[in-house]
């Protein structure tokens, strides 16, 4: 019926796009994504997993084109493994940022890859990195990336305080992608939170019916063009309507 | 990007035991932004016959108001509501008017006749037209919508279990397409009355 559809599944890459957002607190990070991986207007997985660990303590946050990323997480994930593995000491969160962020740059004209490392490590505590696309390092308080993040910097500006305690850190991190998520249609679907703070990792799952709305009891919509000509035709008797 | 997803939409309409119902999604959107959670795509022309519009929101709503406009001078002259089977011909007649510079609409018609045998039929975007004794679609994800409704349909539904299916295969068919959703209308036309209700669905 359609005569002129675009690109169909089969042509269309899949991408996630995203929301992923992290943060440091007074103690360690928070961080979270959406579940959302859509092939053009399909939506292919609907509670996907864009947090890859990269070690114990230490997470890749993905968005772009899902394949790159996961071969990329794959790759750093092996190098940080045996660089472990020959020092005898956990990794650390800026090696592994380091690592990503080189096979980004060195890669810049192949791969679409905008992601966030966080981690935790004995010497520097909590640390949030991006490493958006095109290979920059970034050391941040808190960074957002994928196309949901572009609804919520306003949001994560003026919400945002140093020395947030846990729960206020979770809250921050929920509220953020729950409000990208109903702006973006990329984004959707499920959230994934982790808390990383020395003491371990505490993983959050937020099914699809349990993420914050935000847009509370919808009147009934009246948005028909003709709507005020109809409803004064239906309160007169035979319904006659000028128009 | 289609041009034919630009906006976004999800159209589900079935029939019952002497009755009707059609639903829409109620987002707006540009290409992966939503702008607002209010915007139905099915239209009352009049109490016995309504119409939804899939493809690109300003060419579904000014093919609407063409549409009503007809409608009106043809109930002047007339001096009763057109038929829906009528309708669907005018319409699909004032789509090929414009084969080589189309609307970028899709229609789904969804009436009573007046002798009240339920009335479908859906169009493609240059007026090919076809009618169906059980349910049309149209939408960014067509696949979704059809495979819930073939599941999903059977005969002689009555008002309140039609209201039921459409809104499970409308719900269930818009969760896995990024750019229709954020709530849904559904009117079930019957012969006395139409009940038109809105569904709070997930807002994503």
């Amino acid at each position: 019926m359609d005569l002129s559809r675009g690109a169909s599944h089969a042509e269309a890459a899949p991408s996630t796009g995203t929301t992923i957002v992290a943060c440091t607190y007074k103690g360690g990070v928070v961080f979270g994504a959406d579940g959302r991986v859509s092939i053009g207007n399909y939506i292919m997985n609907r509670a996907s997993n864009k947090i890859a660990p990269l070690s114990d303590y230490i997470f890749l946050c993905r968005s772009g084109s899902a394949p790159d990323t996961q071969i990329i997480s794959d790759n750093v994930r092996h190098y940080l493994h045996q660089a472990s593995a020959e020092s005898g000491e956990e990794p650390s969160v800026l090696m592994a940022a380091n690592l990503v962020r080189l096979i980004n740059y060195n890669n810049k004209d192949h791969l679409v890859g905008a992601m966030l490392v966080v981690g935790w490590d004995k010497h520097a505590g909590g640390q949030v990195y991006g490493v958006p696309i095109s290979g920059t390092l970034a050391k941040e308080k808190w960074a957002i990336d994928g196309s949901g993040s572009t609804y919520i910097w306003g949001y994560c500006d003026s919400e945002f305080k140093e020395d947030m305690t846990r729960a206020e850190a979770e809250n921050w991190v929920k509220e953020a992608l729950a409000l990208a998520m109903t702006r973006d249609s990329s984004s959707g679907g499920t959230i994934r939170m982790y808390t990383l703070d020395g003491d371990g990792v505490h993983h959050t799952y937020i099914p699809g019916d349990q993420v914050p709305q935000f847009t509370g009891e919808l009147p009934f919509p009246n948005r028909d063009p003709s709507g005020a000509v109809l409803a004064a035709a239906a309160a007169r008797e035979g319904g006659m309507v000028i128009g | 990007m289609s041009i034919f997803s630009y906006n976004g939409a999800a159209i589900v309409a079935m029939a019952g035991k002497e009755c009707v119902a059609i639903g829409s999604d109620l987002r707006f959107g540009v290409q992966m932004q939503t702008i607002t959670c209010d915007t139905p795509k099915v239209f009352k022309i009049h109490d016995k016959l309504y119409l939804g519009l899939s493809g690109l929101l300003t060419d579904a709503q000014t093919l609407h108001q063409k549409l009503m406009f007809r409608h009106n001078l043809y109930k002047l002259r007339e001096e009763r509501d057109m038929k829906p089977s009528t309708f669907g011909h005018l319409l699909s007649n004032a789509l090929y008017e414009r084969r080589f510079g189309p609307y970028f609409a899709a229609p789904v018609v969804a009436g009573l006749e007046p002798d009240g045998t339920p009335f479908l039929c859906g169009m493609d975007t240059i007026g090919a037209i076809e009618t169906a004794k059980d349910f049309m679609i149209t939408g960014t994800s067509p696949e979704s919508l059809y495979g819930m409704c073939e599941s999903m349909w059977r005969p002689d539904m009555g008002p309140e279990e039609l209201f039921e299916t459409v809104a499970q295969c409308l719900m269930s068919g818009f969760d896995r397409d990024a750019l229709a959703g954020w709530g849904a209308v559904i009117h079930v036309i019957t012969k006395d009355k139409v009940i038109s209700r809105t569904l709070k669905t997930r807002m994503d």
